[in-house]
């Protein structure tokens, strides 16, 4: 029984064999990159009764998400990330699409039908620069120029259809082995669902590298962002104690490629002379520096020791700052073995030598203190706390623990 | 028997489906809740959540955006034309924008997470909690969204508020020729889903005064006249229509 899913499927993989098979033929002067990506061709309107409808759906969601709480309604920051999108893709292109910035921590970017991108949070602590931002914006563009969603609905259904005619035909005879070569039919059909969608994030990758390779910012950065993606899992999983995750294979249940295949590719088809392309760093940073001890909070809160130290000490690429020294101290404190709460309190005091008003090192310093069993000496911190932020939301309970000192002769 | 439990297993696990085993349905009042006819309520209807697409042979739903259109607009129309009837003025929910919108977002959020706490454990044979099937036996029905309600766009003008969801997916010609085909074989098939919850909400408290819940509706939304026959059988009892409404 045909699968016009896998066969289509099967043809795109063989597309990308070849194009990698090519490259790795050619000697290294003739570098092989990203195909450009194709012209402009108007503003898209959906056609067809799917594509209408689930635009129609995807807009219902899109005022929804307007709504929403977890949404970070930061003009300008929204603004920054679209500029980034709109500088990559060209100012027509971008037009065609909206993003919104949710505040999760998990290193996420989607797009749906009609152009709503998502970015989240976490995204935006662990891209370095506007490079790597540009990327993975790209990439989800990427999956709304090619039509990806509709692609991958439509596979769906007529995957299922086979599925249920086969199902049908098996139920309605007798024959053991036909029963089994259904069962085997539907495993071939779930793995077609997935092996398109990974094919799909090969192609949006691809696209989203060559809108890179035709701007001003370096392309090199699109392999940088899961290089560093696999270091952090390393770091996180080293961290439990456990194994060294294996980052190149390919599961039953993978929507997209393994990690080092896509960080290997990026990097081989990227261009690779860029004298007068930039990173973008600078800006990035400034742009993202209101929300990073935020972003930090968040990450922190999500327990991964490992990750996160090594999230924050990858910040600190361009020199230690008082949120970062803050950070780190929170993140040790939160673990809270005693040798971590001395290591916090080397933090802390290391925020307050950069920033000597910052009112949450005090109370952090205070705290870990206090743990340590140096009830006095954080007592002094935290007093310092209150009287920094005498309206902070636990002042009453810190009170408690350092209630006002009698006034004393020569008290320092 | 064997083949056919089977077969059915087989056929489950496929197509995907997702209904209840034996079409349903359900309505529940608050208790000690009266609404007369004609008692001239304000009714507060918020904007009503409905879907209107195509079931796929393998049991997906395909939505399509013209039949959605048409449907609410007939929806809309007959259940101003049903409440008014009922003696009951309706209120449509104003714009909201901002912070009210984002607040209207929650609550509509909310409804719709408490409806289906209802639906699956208290209304239906399935997963029912032991003090939700003690409820149902001394008739107690005390579900609430809370007083927020109070707050939200359009509840200063109105008593209750009136939510109504409807989602339907009319099965496609492949659908009906495996159902027909399955039938041959002594194998069910269902071809198309008709949900549609309604729920009556006190705006001043947040009490549910009235849910009613169903999986097998009838009448066709596309159409002016299958829209009232919808909207008939969802408001079928609703509190002071009990005598004389078919």
């Amino acid at each position: 029984m045909r699968n016009k899913g896998t066969a289509m499927t099967r043809r795109r993989v063989i597309g990308f064999c070849i194009t990698v098979a090519a490259f790795l033929s050619f000697s290294p002067a003739v570098a092989e990159t990203a195909p450009l990506p194709p012209p402009y061709a108007g503003l898209y309107q959906p056609q067809g009764v799917d594509e209408i409808g689930w635009w129609q759906v995807d807009d219902e969601q899109e005022q929804a998400l307007i709504n929403s709480p977890v949404l970070i309604r930061d003009e300008k920051l929204t603004a920054y990330v679209k500029d980034v999108l709109c500088r990559t893709v060209g100012y027509d292109r971008c037009s065609a699409t909206r993003v919104y910035l949710l505040r999760e921590p998990t290193f996420n970017a989607s797009m749906t039908m009609n152009g709503t991108m998502r970015v989240f949070s976490g995204l935006l602590l662990r891209t370095r620069n506007e490079a790597e931002l540009a990327s993975v914006l790209g990439h989800e563009f990427g999956h709304f120029e090619m039509r990806h969603g509709l692609q991958r609905f439509k596979a769906r259904r007529s995957g299922s259809d086979v599925q249920a005619w086969a199902s049908l035909l098996a139920g309605l005879s007798n024959n053991y082995h036909l029963r089994r070569s259904v069962q085997d039919l539907n495993l071939q059909i779930y793995g077609s669902y997935f092996r398109f969608s990974r094919d799909n994030e090969r192609e949006a990758d691809l696209l989203g590298l060559g809108y890179l390779n035709a701007s001003n910012l370096r392309p090199q950065a699109a392999s940088h962002v899961w290089q560093n993606l696999m270091a952090e899992k390393e770091a996180s999983a080293l961290s439990r104690g456990l194994k060294r995750p294996k980052f190149n294979r390919i599961a039953f249940f993978a929507s997209h490629p393994p990690q080092k295949e896509r960080a290997t590719y990026l990097s081989a088809l990227a261009v690779t002379e860029d004298d007068e392309r930039e990173y973008g760093t600078e800006r990035y940073r400034e742009a993202m520096a209101d929300w990073l001890p935020v972003f930090l909070d968040d990450q922190i809160k999500l327990n991964d020791f490992g990750g996160s130290d090594f999230i924050i000490e990858g910040l600190s690429g361009a020199g230690w700052t008082a949120d970062l020294w803050f950070a780190r101290g929170q993140l040790y404190r939160d673990r809270g073995h005693p040798r971590d709460l001395v290591n916090a309190v080397e933090f802390y005091r290391l925020a307050i030598s950069e920033d000597p008003d910052m009112a949450e090192a005090y109370r952090g310093l205070g705290l870990s203190l206090f743990k340590l069993g140096k009830r006095r000496e954080g007592q002094t911190f935290l007093r310092r706390y209150l009287e920094l932020a005498p309206q902070a939301s636990d002042a009453k309970m810190i009170r408690m623990m350092a209630p006002d000192e009698p006034k004393e002769e020569n008290e320092q | 028997m064997k083949r056919v439990v089977l077969l059915f297993a087989i056929l489950g696990i496929v197509l995907n489906s997702a209904q209840p085993v034996v079409a349903q349905e359900r309505t529940a009042v608050k208790q000690g809740f009266e609404l007369k006819a004609n008692s001239g309520k304000r009714i507060l209807v918020f904007r009503p959540t409905v879907r209107v697409g195509s079931q796929s042979t393998g049991g997906l739903f395909e939505p399509n955006a013209d039949w959605t259109d048409q449907a609410r607009a007939n929806i809309e129309a007959s259940l101003d034309e049903m409440q008014t009837r009922l003696g009951n003025e309706v209120i449509e929910a104003p714009d909201a924008f901002g912070e009210e919108a984002q607040n209207l977002q929650e609550h509509m959020e909310l409804f719709s997470a408490i409806s289906r706490s209802v639906i699956n454990y208290q209304f239906f044979v399935g997963q029912r909690l032991p003090t939700k099937k003690r409820d149902n036996r001394n008739d107690v029905f005390d579900w609430s969204l809370g007083p927020s309600v109070a707050d939200l766009p359009g509840a200063d003008q109105a008593d209750y508020g009136l939510f109504i969801f409807n989602k339907d997916a009319y099965g496609s010609t492949g659908r009906k020729i495996l159902q027909g085909l399955a039938l041959l074989g002594g194998i069910g098939v269902q071809s198309g889903e008709h949900q549609g919850f309604a729920g009556l909400v006190d705006l001043k408290t947040g009490d549910i005064l009235w849910l009613n819940a169903d999986f097998a509706m009838g009448g066709d939304p596309r159409k002016p006249e299958g829209a009232e026959k919808r909207m008939r059988q969802l408001l079928e009892e609703f509190p002071g229509s009990a005598a004389d409404e078919e």
